[in-house]
């Protein structure tokens, strides 16, 4: 019986063997693509829509941290996943240590068609499609702000705003803005402006009653003025009413933050072809439409944003008027320790 | 009776293996590895782009002797120790109400103690900070009864990351020294008495140094996760001032420096053990009342 009973089991395992060779040229036909991104930041719908049109499975993996994204990356992911989201800060590094596979942007048509060249610049254009933005501007509440009017990052640390201000944070989202108020390279990796900057970020934090959930803070009436993401003001416009009372500050000169969250391809990815595709699909300006309804952010999809809802077009969170006034988070390199010190000082006050 | 004593001496025939193995197996694992691991890592170099580099330095040693992180361990220490204090002096008198209750009323008062921490923690916090909040239920009350005329600002001070941390901690303080206080046998008090001192003295001279292994436990429990802790002060403090626990978090998270969060984590171990090895100068650690 028991001979029998192992017997059987060679046979199955050689069966099994068998069957597997046989599968491969199956295999070989893309059925499924690996993706890893933000959590709650693409339409299911859209998902859906790609996976009829292409018979294919999408898999959806989420990050809770931008690090997470680099640290696969750097670990080589191109077996786990097909593409990655990460940010433009990252792009030089990620470039020049060879962790990317090259684009070979021919096959994205609706890519090249429709996205605006500002955000796709020359530098990453062969190695990654941007997806959606986001904007870090200042927002106030004009009926409880102490101040009638902020147009410049200095008067951030105005003593007026003391104990009013709602703060995004992390040290390369802080310190551009104290660098740009100095008037230096808000990506400097100069340790003396880095230093001055901190000292500038010491007179914003005594104004600063929190760092994170500025939107809900804002909404609450625990602050008047918030320095924040679009998306965030969005929701607290909405939360607020038709008639809420919070402007964009009117910014005249100083230029504001624009992240870009983008799509790129681990080196050695296993479905390129049905990346490629999707990469495409996303780029389509009906799809991209449709995708900015459930998730109105800023987007570098030209034609997208023609073919959106008016809704969409008039959002009042992107109601104003130095969207081209901006500057990009740059890869510091060997600056960032630097950073990282003199943020870790700030917070230690 | 034939039968229960059947049943024990079997359970003493267990091999010692079976019953301290899969305990040992877990806590090696899961303990005595990862622990090892993090005093590995406290050794190596930090790569540019985060993530570690297994080359021996110590730099991560020589970066907490610069006097910030000693101010950020002293702030650390002082708000565990407010808050241990604040735990005994409203947890012990507490602990001795519900000890002199007949047991079924202590067991529920005890329940009642514990009846918060049934749901998670964050919920508990954010539960607060809408309780709190400018426009919350707190400061519509005070601002309707014309108490304040402006809404106070709760969020965001000291002031409630250390009723936080008190909130979080009392139970753990109560329950070692109800169950000290519970053993005391009330014939020493008569006796005391009896033999003519008063109630103050009977307590100063009886009570306290009898329950001392409780409080002694109930400082050892509210003080040590007062000092590592960081989701209280996280959210109640706004993420402006920073203790040790959120210096180690932020060295694993945003700065992604992970042998400094090591090093920082060996100091905060060391100070654990320095407790400890002061505690069992006072008492046995047998003695150690947890219930």
């Amino acid at each position: 019986m028991k001979k029998a009973m192992a017997k059987g089991l060679a046979l199955l395992m050689g069966l099994s063997v068998l069957a597997g060779a046989a599968s491969l040229p199956v295999y070989a036909e893309e059925t499924e693509l690996n993706i890893y991104m933000w959590g709650d930041y693409i339409s299911d719908d859209l998902i859906a829509g790609f996976e009829e049109a292409n018979g294919c499975k999408v898999n959806l993996s989420f990050m809770s941290d931008n690090a997470d994204a680099i640290n696969k990356l750097t670990a080589g992911a191109g077996s786990d996943y097909d593409l990655i989201m990460t940010c433009d800060a990252y792009m030089e590094s990620l470039i020049n240590g060879g962790y990317l596979e090259e684009l070979d942007t021919s096959k994205v048509p609706n890519a090249e068609a429709n996205l605006n060249k500002a955000y796709w610049t020359d530098d990453i254009h062969n190695y990654c499609v941007p997806y959606l933005m986001n904007y870090i501007y200042v927002v106030y509440n004009t009926e409880t702000c102490p101040l009638d009017e902020i147009t410049c990052y200095n008067d951030l640390i105005k003593p007026e705003l003391a104990g009013q201000i709602g703060s995004v944070d992390g040290a390369r989202n802080l310190f551009p803005i104290a660098l740009v108020a100095l008037g230096y390279d808000p990506n400097s990796t100069n340790e003396d402006e880095i230093a001055e900057a901190y000292e500038w970020l010491t007179k914003y934090n005594e104004n600063v009653v929190a760092y994170g959930s500025t939107e809900q803070n804002m909404v609450s009436g625990a602050i008047s003025v918030m320095f924040t993401y679009d998306g965030n003001t969005a929701w607290a416009m909405d939360q607020m009413g038709e008639d809420n009372p919070l402007v964009i500050a009117p910014f005249t000169e100083d230029p504001v933050q624009l992240g870009i969250d983008l799509y790129v391809m681990p080196k050695g990815a296993q479905h390129q072809e049905l990346a490629y595709k999707f990469l495409d699909y996303i780029c389509d300006a009906e799809v991209m439409a449709a995708n900015l309804v459930e998730f109105p952010y800023s987007c570098p999809n030209d034609a997208a944003i023609e073919a959106a809802s008016d809704e969409y077009k008039n959002g009042p969170a992107f109601d104003f008027d130095y969207k081209t006034n901006i500057f990009f988070q740059e890869d510091v390199g060997d600056a960032l320790p630097v950073y990282d010190q003199y943020y870790q000082m700030l917070k230690v006050g | 009776m034939n039968r229960s004593s059947g049943t024990k001496k079997k359970k003493n025939r267990l091999p010692v293996l079976a019953q301290a193995g899969p305990v040992s197996v877990w806590m090696i694992l899961f303990v005595t590895l990862p622990l090892l691991f993090i005093i590995y890592v406290s050794f190596m170099t930090r790569g540019t782009f985060g993530g570690i580099e297994y080359t021996f330095s110590t730099e991560s040693y020589r970066t907490i002797l610069d006097p910030m992180y000693f101010s950020v361990i002293l702030k650390s220490l002082k708000v565990a120790a407010v808050t241990t204090i604040l735990c005994l002096l409203f947890g012990y008198p507490l602990a001795y109400f519900i000890a002199r209750k007949p047991p079924e009323t202590a067991s529920k008062l005890i329940m009642l103690l514990m009846i918060p921490f049934w749901t998670n923690g964050m919920m508990r916090l954010n539960a607060w900070m809408l309780f709190f909040q400018v426009n919350g239920p707190v400061n519509y009350v005070l601002t309707h009864l014309g108490i304040v005329e402006k809404p106070v600002m709760f969020l965001y001070t000291d002031w409630l990351v250390n009723i936080g941390l008190f909130t979080n901690m009392l139970p753990f303080a109560v329950l070692p020294m109800y169950s000290s206080i519970e053993k005391l046998q009330k014939s020493l008090l008569e006796a005391s008495s009896d033999l003519g001192a008063d109630p103050v003295r009977t307590f100063l001279k009886v009570t306290l140094p009898l329950t001392f292994p409780g409080i002694f436990s109930a400082i050892i429990l509210t003080f040590i996760p007062a000092l590592g802790t960081y989701t209280v002060t996280d959210m109640l403090g706004g993420g402006k001032v920073l203790y040790i626990g959120n210096i180690i978090k932020n060295q694993f998270g945003t700065i992604r420096n992970w042998p400094l969060g090591a090093a920082l984590s060996v100091l905060l171990l060391v100070i654990t053990a320095l407790l400890i090895f002061i505690y069992s100068r006072f008492a046995g650690i047998e003695d150690m009342e947890v219930v």
